[in-house]
Order: C-alpha cells, then sequence, then structure tokens
C-alpha cells in the first residue's frame, strides 16, 4: 500500500479517538447552562434533558454526536437555547483559521529569511538577531507580548485599532461573500478596500502571534542548513564549480526544508488553539475566545466540545497535509518501506 | 558526565540562563523580604511608581512589586509541580512501552498521538475546566498531563535504542528481573535526554500556566502569581496604566528564557557533536 494512501487511512481512527477524548472532557464538565435556565424547575429540566436525549448511556450519546458530525456536520444545539451551534463555530473557525494563517505566513518568511541568512553568516549580527527572534518567540507569553504591542501600536503610534474583522461600513460589499473567510475570499474577488480592511484588522494579532512560528522556525533553518551544508554533496556541488548561492538555495535549502516543512504543519495546529490567547487580548472574534468566554464561562457544553473538536480536526488534517506534501519534497517517502 | 560538566561550565549563554533562574529562586526564597504582604489592601489604588510602592499598586491596592517578587513562588511551584507530574506519569509509562512492545506499546502510544493531536493549550484549557478550574492545584495537574506526552515518547524511543545492548543482556543474565533492569540499568542511560525535556518543558509549563491564569482557569485575583496579574492589566493598558503590565510580563519572560537557555546549554553539553 502506498505511504499516501496508509496515512489517509490511520487519519479517521485519529479522528474517531479525539472526539472521544473531546466528548469526555465536556461531559465531565462540573454543571452545565441548563442548570441555570431550569434553576427553579427540576421537572422542566427532567422533559427536556429527556427531549435532547441526554440521559443515554455515555457511548450512545457519543456515537450520536460523532455521527450527526461525519454526515451533516451538525454539532449538536446549544444548552442555552437549543439553537444548533454549528454555523456560530464555522464562523468562528474562519476567523481563526485567518489569524493562524496570517501568523504562519510572517513567521515562516520571516524565519526562513533570517534563518538561511544566520546559518551562511554565523557569528554576524544577524545571527545574533536570529538568536533573539528564535529565544524571544519562545520565552515571552504571547498574551503579554500582545498587550505590548497594543501599547506600543495604538497608544504610541496611532495605529487604528479595531475588535472587528473588517470596517463595518463595508457590510454591503461583503454581503455576497459565501465564506466567512473574509480575507481570502476579497482576495480571490479582487475587492481591494474589504481585503485592506480585513488585512489591517489581522495586522496587530497576527503580528503578535506569528512570533511563535518565527522563532521555531527561524530556530530549525539554521540548524539545518548548518548539518546540509556540512554534508559531503554540498562540497561536493562547490568543487565542481557551482556557484555558493545556487548550492545553498537549490541544494542545501531543497534538503533542509524536510524537517521544516514538518515544523509548520505542527506549529499551524498548534497556533490553532494558541490563537486563544491573542485572540482574547485583541477581542479578535475567533474561536479559541469562544471557546471559552461561550463555553467554559457559560458552561454551554456543546459549544466547548464542537469549538474544540472542529480545532483538534483541522490540526489534524493540516498534519495529514503536510505529511502528503512531504512526499513531494522528498521522493524517498514515495516508496513505503 | 564531567566532561559534560565541563561543556555545559564553558558555555556562556547556559551560564546567563543559571544566572537567571538563581534570580528568580532568590526571589522567591526571600519573598518574605518584599515591603509589602503580596495580599494585603494597602491605600493606595491604582497608583503609579513611587518611593513607598516601587512599582505602584494595582486595582485591589496590593503593592505590584512586592507581588511580583511572590509571584515567583507561585509559578516555579506551578511549573515544577507540573513537570514533576509528567514525570511521573511519562517516564514509567515510556519505560513500560519501549520495554515491553507488543499491545502495551500500541496503547501507550496511540494515547500519546491522541494527546498530541489536540494544540496543547486548548487541551489544558478543556481538561481544566473539567476539573473545576479556579486553583493552583487544577493549573497544575492540566499543565502536566498536557506536558507529558513528549515525555513518554523520549523515553520509549531511548529505551529502545538501548535494550537491544550488550549491558543490558549481561545484566539480565545476571538474573536481573525487569523491574531492576528499567530503572537500575536502563533508565540511567536515558538521564540525559529526559534532563534536557525536564528543563525546556519547565519553561513551557510556566507560558502555559500564566496563558490559564490569564483566561480565567488559574487561583483567584488576590492570589500572587503573574498570571493572574496580567488578566487586570489588559483593563488597565486603556488608562495608560502601563506599571501593571511591564513587571509580571518581564518576570515571566525573564523566568522562561532561564530554563530554555538552561535547557539548550544541558542538550549541547550532553551531545558530543554539539560541543564546539
Amino acid at each position: 500500500m502506498s505511504y499516501a494512501l496508509r496515512r489517509i487511512l490511520v487519519t479517521f481512527p485519529l479522528l474517531l479517538a479525539v472526539s472521544l477524548l473531546v466528548f469526555a472532557l465536556a461531559d465531565a464538565l462540573p454543571g452545565d447552562a441548563a442548570d441555570w435556565r431550569f434553576a427553579k424547575q427540576p421537572e422542566a429540566k427532567e422533559a427536556w434533558r429527556k427531549a435532547r436525549g441526554l440521559d443515554d448511556p455515555f457511548l450512545v450519546r457519543w456515537g450520536r454526536y460523532v455521527a450527526g458530525f461525519a454526515t451533516r456536520l451538525d454539532l449538536d444545539r446549544s444548552y442555552q437555547d437549543d439553537e444548533p451551534v454549528g454555523p456560530e463555530l464555522f464562523r468562528k473557525l474562519a476567523a481563526t483559521f485567518e489569524l493562524a494563517l496570517c501568523a504562519m505566513v510572517l513567521g515562516v518568511l520571516v524565519g526562513l529569511l533570517v534563518g538561511i541568512l544566520s546559518a551562511v553568516f554565523p557569528r554576524s549580527p544577524l545571527d545574533y538577531l536570529g538568536s533573539v527572534l528564535a529565544l524571544g518567540g519562545i520565552s515571552v507569553p504571547i498574551f503579554w507580548l500582545g498587550m505590548v504591542l497594543i501599547v506600543v501600536a495604538v497608544k504610541v503610534l496611532g495605529f487604528p485599532f479595531s475588535t472587528n474583522r473588517y470596517d463595518p461600513a463595508l457590510q454591503e460589499r461583503v454581503a455576497d461573500f459565501r465564506t466567512h473567510l473574509y480575507l481570502l475570499e476579497s482576495l480571490v474577488r479582487f475587492r481591494l478596500d474589504v481585503l485592506a480592511s480585513c488585512a489591517r484588522n489581522l495586522l496587530l494579532p497576527s503580528l503578535a502571534l506569528s512570533t511563535i512560528p518565527m522563532a521555531v522556525v527561524t530556530r530549525m533553518t539554521r540548524s539545518a542548513m548548518l548539518e546540509e551544508m556540512g554534508k559531503d554533496y554540498a562540497t561536493t556541488a562547490r568543487a565542481k564549480g557551482l556557484p555558493a548561492r545556487r548550492v545553498i538555495l537549490k541544494h542545501v535549502l531543497r534538503n533542509a526544508l524536510i524537517p521544516i516543512v514538518t515544523a509548520t504543519g505542527l506549529q499551524f495546529g498548534q497556533l490553532m488553539g494558541g490563537a486563544v490567547l491573542t485572540e482574547t487580548v485583541f477581542s479578535w472574534p475567533g474561536l479559541g475566545r469562544y471557546i471559552v468566554a461561550s463555553g467554559v464561562e457559560a458552561r454551554d457544553t456543546p459549544v466547548i466540545a464542537g469549538g474544540i473538536l472542529l480545532v483538534a480536526t483541522t490540526f489534524i488534517l493540516v498534519n495529514l497535509l503536510v505529511d502528503l506534501l512531504y512526499v513531494l519534497i522528498d521522493p524517498r517517502t514515495r516508496r513505503a518501506p | 558526565m564531567s566532561r559534560a560538566r565541563r561543556a555545559f561550565f564553558r558555555n556562556r549563554t547556559a551560564i546567563a540562563g543559571l544566572v537567571m533562574l538563581g534570580l528568580v529562586v532568590l526571589a522567591a526564597v526571600a519573598a518574605p523580604l518584599a515591603p509589602y504582604d503580596p495580599e494585603t489592601r494597602t491605600d493606595a489604588f491604582r497608583s503609579p511608581p513611587d518611593a513607598d510602592h516601587w512599582l505602584g499598586t494595582d486595582q485591589n491596592g496590593f503593592d505590584v512589586f512586592s507581588r511580583v517578587v511572590f509571584g515567583a513562588r507561585s509559578a516555579l511551584l506551578v511549573a515544577l509541580a507540573a513537570v514533576g507530574f509528567a514525570l511521573a506519569v511519562g517516564v514509567p509509562l515510556g519505560l513500560v512501552a519501549g520495554w515491553y512492545g507488543g499491545w502495551v506499546d500500541g496503547v501507550i502510544s496511540r494515547v500519546v498521538d491522541v494527546m498530541l493531536a489536540f494544540p496543547s493549550v486548548l487541551l489544558a484549557v478543556a481538561i481544566a475546566a473539567a476539573f473545576g478550574g479556579g486553583s493552583v492545584r487544577t493549573v497544575i495537574l492540566a499543565v502536566g498531563i498536557v506536558i507529558a506526552p513528549p515525555f513518554v515518547r523520549q523515553v520509549r524511543a531511548a529505551v529502545l535504542q538501548v535494550r537491544s545492548l550488550d549491558y543490558v543482556a549481561a545484566a539480565r543474565a545476571l538474573g536481573a528481573n525487569d523491574a531492576r533492569l528499567l530503572f537500575r540499568t536502563i533508565l540511567p542511560n536515558c538521564i540525559a535526554p529526559i534532563l534536557v525535556l525536564a528543563t525546556l518543558n519547565t519553561g513551557i509549563a510556566i507560558l502555559d500556566a500564566a496563558g490559564l491564569s490569564f483566561l480565567g482557569l488559574g487561583p483567584p485575583e488576590t492570589y500572587p502569581d503573574w498570571g493572574v496579574m496580567l488578566t487586570k492589566a489588559r483593563v488597565y493598558i486603556q488608562h495608560d496604566e502601563q506599571w501593571m503590565l511591564l513587571p509580571p510580563g518581564l518576570a515571566i519572560s525573564l523566568t522562561v528564557l532561564g530554563f530554555n537557555l538552561l535547557g539548550d546549554g544541558l542538550r549541547d553539553a550532553f551531545d558530543p557533536r554539539r560541543r564546539s
């Protein structure tokens, strides 16, 4: 069986196990929103629990939940008003996805550039900048950095800061959008006013969030480049007269990219979840903040389960994509051993 | 070991990390010498830094400097307890998985895979919420569980590397039972990677714990904890009251940086290829 096919097949049991853990955690939450909703009417609560099938055994409820999600992308209904939680969760997921994507792109671009340059010019000022980036990004709490960024950008530099995803005045310009990925869709539709508005509102949060992948990518790139540059094939390529720039960009970088791509994929998933802190600081209407504010604080179990399941599913699918991408970059993995 | 020790002490950045951590430990030990009690109200509220309150006071009238100093205790307690938990759970599981293989390894490794399929911050939030949230104990437990999987993986890999070596066969030939083989023969040879992982994860644990506190899943507002202090700072930066924002964040960064530098230094010292 080909590596790619096998890799796709193992994803299903993993998703199933993840959904079980999510469901169990949400189930273990002490108390739920219904306790408040039916505070003085125990009979109404009993009837409601019966109607929602909440008294069924755990595995039955889990099976029903998974079946609903797998067949209709249904994520159950809120305990507060019995409305489906899916649509709002997917809208928030889109906001988080765009935030994580921008942070990722920013972090990877800067990280690759600084990483390559520090490997090519070791002990230069750029190399030291690289170490500061690499250590700072994993040492400074992201939510604190976000607040410092707000103080500097908004208070000192007067950058217009908004907690919306786009300028509300542009409401009509996005009315016909099919998805909630406003940045990406306005790019595809080439609607520059919406694009500019989205990009401006995304700038500060994604800048804060990008420091994490920036640190990881800088560090990985530098060490992977240094390791590959010391190998025989790089020396051979230089010896046969290839210019250094060509050896580094064509030969060394391509080999060094393999571990970097893996790290990048893992980072993206972590960012989707880690964004919860950034979203809270910048009041970004994303999934992480929604899970904490509307799920954990209001004890709305379906919001917590559905939200975490969406993030974990995205995480797993992105990692799958990265592993498949691997096959393209590294021909050696095309045939399973 | 002595060669590793010499390599470590020649590494200037590792020493810098050690000095930073020394400062944090000093603050934690000498905390009672701080000018004010961290949980007693003074008569100044949200007042800027002055001679009486070196770093100002917060919304409860607590002295910010004293709280930063006492916060070192909370940070070290939470991080060391969480890493201790991860070690206590992760090392035995990794040993068993690597040594016995088969279905035992299958079950343990799949559980680790599932846990690693979650973004760690979100998993910590879910676990803290499931345990009820709101205390130092839940933070320790949530962070400890979240950082445990890498320990299982690392120990398992280390066992796989040494289990078929001659010295293990020799120990078995001498009549050592499984427990003795695992803990006396194999474990000592896996100490280096575990120590590096534990050091780096202490920094991660501090960041994760601060994040949980910031999200309101940590100890109550009066508790002197750097993450808790930052929760309210978010509100007050809008009034240009930055003295509540900078000190706790710098304290967290310094501590985590210290652990990262120390961890890097240990890794380089243990790895002969990295010694330059």
